[in-house]
């Protein structure tokens, strides 16, 4: 008697087909692994089975309750954290809210699942790894007979990964239905008993864990070969750095670096490896400078004023792919010729006179399109049209124009397609090719496996330890990515 | 069938004044085709209430477009009603002084005018700026403030020999803006409005200033980090802003008044408001959404006197028409700040 | 020296009502510029409805109704219609101002202000002083102490996260907005019966801005914005005391607006908004 059952499931947003026929079941005290690439529907199917979204056609039939632990969680920041646990079933004492019982029922739940957090604490100033364990417990407030983890282990260093998995394998001996929605094949073969792959809306192959390899599963999420990189050239031998930095203290919101030091030369990617939230946004800031800083930044025998700002930077030969392209990188009601030209509106290509030179910014935006195959290949289309990974091609080939001296990469390829994926990591090893110093920035240490030179580790706010490509060690990274020395 | 988003939003404007209209005159025990008969009349009957509708058609236009800029750049002002104000106070005080010849003295005028809008404009930029105050409620504060400085000035330490209670003496009459229909207040300032509507869309479709203004308005994060300095262009478009509206407040010192007076705006700087969203912030939509609610001032004169219907409900049906047309976003707050 | 402080009392009471149904809306998510019409809209209504029935109370309570019907106005509208509420608030302020203008001619036969009526009188008078103080303490206790209060504030906050809980968040602003509206509209309420006993034109004069510089001075908390009220009140109240001096009546009129300047460039960058606080809330379906 499965305790989710899903059958024929379609659901629609507007023209785009999400969901297109998916019959899923899910069997208690089964670990089932959801995964695909973005895109794929992953996240819509886990909404539909949690409740959240209203599928167009087909049933889902629960025995029980079901608990969704988001991708990004869905917590309130400035509450605390036996209220997020027990929003919306507060234990009330005659008209007031019996604070002391919910924060025995927090404790006790803490006890039950081995999940221990203090009751009180104000969510925002818990650590990443912390507050999953409160929108964790939220779930698990509410006694599911149906569990849907959402890109769990995102925010977790590999070393914490693993006591994760042996809390969802206690649930799921529990009798918990459990299905774990992810990307990341290595836990799918390590931690679950069935596998589902899906693609373009619909699962496309089911196995049994112990009968398939992640390289089959890999085939099957791409529906063919992942296509290869481009071939790196030997890095060449310099004496000086192109950018040295040095001492470097800086914050944005509760993301800090505390004093951190490297260089890198022409050629050369170099790659910072971290958990998310330990540092990665304060050290982009800095050298993007959107925001202030200690220490310095020595860029091509230059000693940057702190209060050099993202012109002057860009000016100088520095370029930024920021975090996120739809907040951070594009005007999305815009056309992709008026995107291409966001950050060179000024210069003398791109104007003439008091105007901007249209003609010019077209040709710019063409060569663009074709260098980075986006699709639709149209520059007088809105972004907003654009899928993510063709967005982020356009960011992508907007900062890499023009063999810039340096350019910061970060999270290069987050949400986008393998196609594009491997178009974009490609593009910036010929970048790397050409002489272009990359920071490479990524939560993904595959991506950095595949792309670095050298990699840093970064633990709050400093540096954990330093790898060449050569001795690339994964282990050895992983923990110190978690603070074991 | 879908239509484009412009005529949609006039359409809907246009119903509510229909409506809302009709039944406030049956309220007011008129026959709704009466009272429409008599706005329309009121507006356009004959050559010189055309001419009236089209001079409230240039006091609103200045503000509206002061306000569409505003709002183009992400930012709220509400207070053109006080730039208006301080842009009328300043060209009705120098006015009574200077004794040149008109055309040295009309111009250094409406700059007067656009200076001291601009500075009370710039004011409120300037603590956006400067303490990350909100820009709505500061110039909200501004408009009462102004009224207050604007009283003070012209009957304290400002006072004219001509002047009495809350107004100037009469401005010479070399620096009244010469009118461009004999017998009637309509004058140069409408052409210039249109001249300004113009250049506004010029600017803000084909220059670098102008994508850099777009860019701060529909994307601020992505802005700052393609090197736009948000600050400084917030606080010049809250400046330029302001001396747009201050430049409509001249206009009305020096075309329909010839003096100023602390009551010289029927409350164009709200009313602005209106016509730059039924415009769509687009400076020629705006133009001709300030023509629409030029005939709804200008008539609800009419319409009060022949059809006894209070003119005031034409107020509460331009607040409906914000209301209903309030979907734009005007901000996009992705940690605008 | 308690001259001024019931002067000081008289002149905030308004301001705490409006700058109270500020909080209850902004903390719900809804940011309500239309503080200044509901005012108005209160003030009239229980003037006309007063002078229509001869009852002060039942004009009182009608003025609150009006300022309900408003403000689920601006609920509705910014909920169901997700619109931009600056934007809104802006008109609903015109709507009232209009309406109240256009209805002194249609009620009382004359323009610019209404006759007088039965007002609440000088016991009704302490009685709404006191009203506005004990709801300052009674909208905290209801934020901060039952689970109702904490729905709301998880509203403004994230509501998604709220969503997710089995709240609705659409609901829970909605009825926010309404109450914050019946809460503003006793401001003009007091304003037009307590302190006097008619209506005339433009008789909020900004009254609803400065409620809002209340919230923000008072960081969205109800206790911290009456406080703020009271603060910005007593500026109107030192109008009075000093009126015998030669300071020009115009400088004394615009203290309380200059001082709610003051204090939002002083104040404005620590303060922090409820986190969805103006953002409308769309449920993916």
């Amino acid at each position: 008697m499965p305790a989710l059952a899903m059958r024929g499931i379609v659901k629609r947003f507007g023209d785009l087909v999400a969901i297109g026929g998916v019959d899923l079941e899910l069997d208690p005290g089964v670990i089932v692994g959801l995964i695909g690439e973005n895109g794929a529907g992953k996240s819509t199917l886990s909404n539909i089975a949690f409740g959240a979204f209203a599928p167009d056609e087909g049933t889902v039939e629960r025995n029980g309750i079901v608990g969704l632990v988001h991708q990004h969680f869905q917590l309130v920041e400035r509450l605390s954290v036996w209220e997020n646990v027990l929003l919306g079933r507060e234990p009330r004492k005659g008209w007031r809210l019996d604070v002391a019982a919910a924060r025995a029922r927090v404790r006790e739940l803490g006890e039950r699942y081995g999940l221990h957090v203090d009751p009180d604490a104000i969510v925002e100033t818990l650590p990443i790894g912390m507050k999953q364990r409160v929108e964790l417990l939220r779930e698990l407030e509410r006694e599911p007979a149906i569990l849907l983890l959402d890109e769990p282990t995102a925010v977790l260093a590999p070393s914490e990964i693993e006591s994760f998995f042996t809390t969802v394998v206690a649930l799921a001996e529990r009798g918990i239905a459990i299905m774990v929605v992810t990307h990341k094949l290595a836990e799918v073969i390590a931690y679950t008993s069935r596998v589902c792959v899906m693609r373009a809306g619909t699962i496309v192959a089911r196995y049994e864990t112990n009968q398939t390899t992640a390289g089959e599963l890999a085939r099957a999420m791409v529906g063919g070969e992942i296509p290869p990189l481009s071939e790196r050239s030997p890095l060449p031998r310099q004496v000086l750095p192109i950018l040295h930095v040095r001492e470097l203290r800086a914050r944005t919101g509760s993301d800090a670096i505390d004093g951190i030091e490297f260089a890198l030369q022409a050629g050369e990617i170099l790659g910072i490896a971290g958990v998310e939230g330990n540092g990665q946004t304060a050290l982009a800031d800095a050298l993007a400078g959107v925001t202030a800083y200690d220490g310095t930044i020595r860029f091509r025998e230059e000693e940057l004023p702190d209060s050099l700002g993202p012109r002057g930077r860009m000016e100088r030969g520095m370029q930024i792919i920021p975090q996120d392209r739809h907040h951070e990188a594009l005007v999305l009601d815009w056309s992709l010729a008026e995107n291409a030209i966001l950050g060179r509106q000024g210069s003398a290509e791109m104007r003439r006179g008091q105007q901007i030179d249209r003609e010019a910014a077209r040709t710019f935006a063409q060569t663009i399109v074709e260098r980075f195959d986006v699709r639709p290949p149209r520059v007088d289309l809105r972004v907003r049209g654009l899928s993510g990974g063709n967005q982020q091609k356009v960011v992508v080939g907007r900062a890499l124009a023009g063999t810039p001296k340096f350019v910061l990469a970060y999270q290069p390829t987050r949400g986008i397609d393998v196609g594009a994926t491997a178009l974009v990591q490609s593009r910036l090893i010929e970048a790397r090719n050409a002489g272009t110093a990359i920071l490479l920035i990524s939560f993904e240490l595959d991506e950095i496996f595949a792309l670095a030179d050298r990699v840093l580790v970064l633990y709050r706010g400093k540096i954990a330890g330093e790898f060449n490509r050569d001795a690339f060690d994964r282990g050895r990274i992983g923990a110190l990515m978690a603070g074991h020395t | 069938m879908k239509l484009p988003r412009g005529v949609r939003d006039a359409a809907i404007a246009l119903g509510i004044i229909i409506v809302f209209g009709s039944l406030a005159m049956l309220l007011a025990g008129v026959n709704p085709l009466d009272g429409f008969s008599a706005l329309l009349i009121g507006a356009l009957g004959n050559v010189q209430e055309t001419a009236e509708t089209l001079v409230q058609t240039t006091s609103l236009l200045f503000p509206a477009l002061g306000i569409a800029l505003a709002f183009r750049a992400g930012l709220f002002n509400i207070g053109a009603e006080g730039q208006l104000l301080m842009g009328g106070l300043l060209a009705g005080v120098l006015g009574e002084q200077l004794t040149a010849p008109g055309f040295v003295t009309i111009p250094i005028l409406l700059l007067a005018g656009a200076v001291g809008g601009g500075l009370w404009g710039a004011l409120a930029g300037w603590l956006r700026a400067r303490f990350a105050a909100n820009e709505v409620i500061a110039t909200l504060m501004l408009n009462y403030v102004a009224i207050q400085v604007a009283a003070y000035a012209i009957s304290g330490p400002l006072k004219s020999a001509g002047g009495a209670g809350y107004e100037t003496g009469e401005l010479p009459a070399q620096s009244w803006l010469p009118t461009i229909l004999p017998d009637t207040r309509l004058t140069v300032a409408l052409i210039l409005a249109l001249a300004l509507a113009f250049f506004l869309r010029w600017m803000l479709r084909s220059t670098v200033v102008g994508y850099q203004l777009r860019a701060v308005g529909d994307a601020p994060q992505a802005a700052r980090r393609a090197g736009i300095d948000l600050a400084k262009m917030r606080f010049w478009t809250m400046a330029a802003s302001g001396a747009i509206a201050g430049l409509g407040g001249a206009t009305v010192v020096l075309g329909v008044l010839h003096r100023f007076n602390l009551a010289l705006s029927p409350g164009y700087g709200f009313i602005g408001i209106a016509v730059a969203l039924v415009g769509e912030l687009d400076p020629l939509w705006v133009t001709v959404a300030a023509f629409v609610f030029g005939i709804l001032q200008n008539g609800a004169i009419g319409m009060q006197a022949a059809a006894n219907v209070p003119r005031d409900v034409v107020t509460a049906i331009e607040g409906l028409i914000i209301l209903v047309l309030a979907g734009r976003r005007i901000i996009t707050r992705n940690g605008s700040d | 020296m308690l001259s001024f402080l019931w002067l000081m009392l008289i002149k905030s009471a308004p301001l705490v009502y409006a700058a109270l149904g500020g909080v209850l809306c902004e903390r719900s998510g809804v940011l309500n510029i239309g503080l200044e019409g509901m005012i108005a809209i209160g003030a009239f209504s229980g003037v006309s409805i007063s002078y229509a029935t001869g009852n002060a109370v039942i004009g009182a309570i009608g003025g609150v109704a009006s300022g309900a019907l408003l403000g689920a106005i601006l609920g509705l509208a910014a909920t169901r219609f997700r619109v931009e509420q600056i934007v809104a608030g802006t008109g609903i302020n015109l709507i009232a101002l209009g309406g109240a203008a256009y209805g002194l001619v249609i009620v009382f036969g004359q323009p610019g202000a209404s006759k007088e009526v039965n007002a609440l009188g000088p016991a009704g008078e302490i009685a709404m002083v006191c009203l506005a103080l004990a709801l300052a303490g009674l909208l905290h206790v209801f934020l901060y102490w039952t689970r109702a209060g904490l729905h709301v504030r998880a509203c403004g906050e994230n509501p998604r996260a709220a969503d997710v809980a089995g709240i609705d968040p659409l609901r829970v602003r909605f009825w926010a907005t309404t109450a914050g509206g019946a809460l503003a509209a006793l401001g003009g309420v007091f304003l037009a019966m307590a302190e006097l006993d008619l209506y005339s034109d433009g008789m909020s004069a900004g009254r609803g801005f400065i409620a809002l510089a209340a919230v923000i001075f008072g960081r969205w908390n109800p206790l911290g914005a009456a406080a703020a009220a009271l603060f910005f009140g007593a500026f109107e109240a030192l109008q009075f005391t000093l009126q015998r001096t030669g300071i020009p009546s115009e400088f004394m009129q615009a203290l309380p607006f200059v001082a709610a300047l003051v204090a939002l460039a002083g104040f404005a960058g620590r303060a922090r908004a409820p986190a969805s606080d103006g953002i409308p809330y769309t449920r993916a379906r």
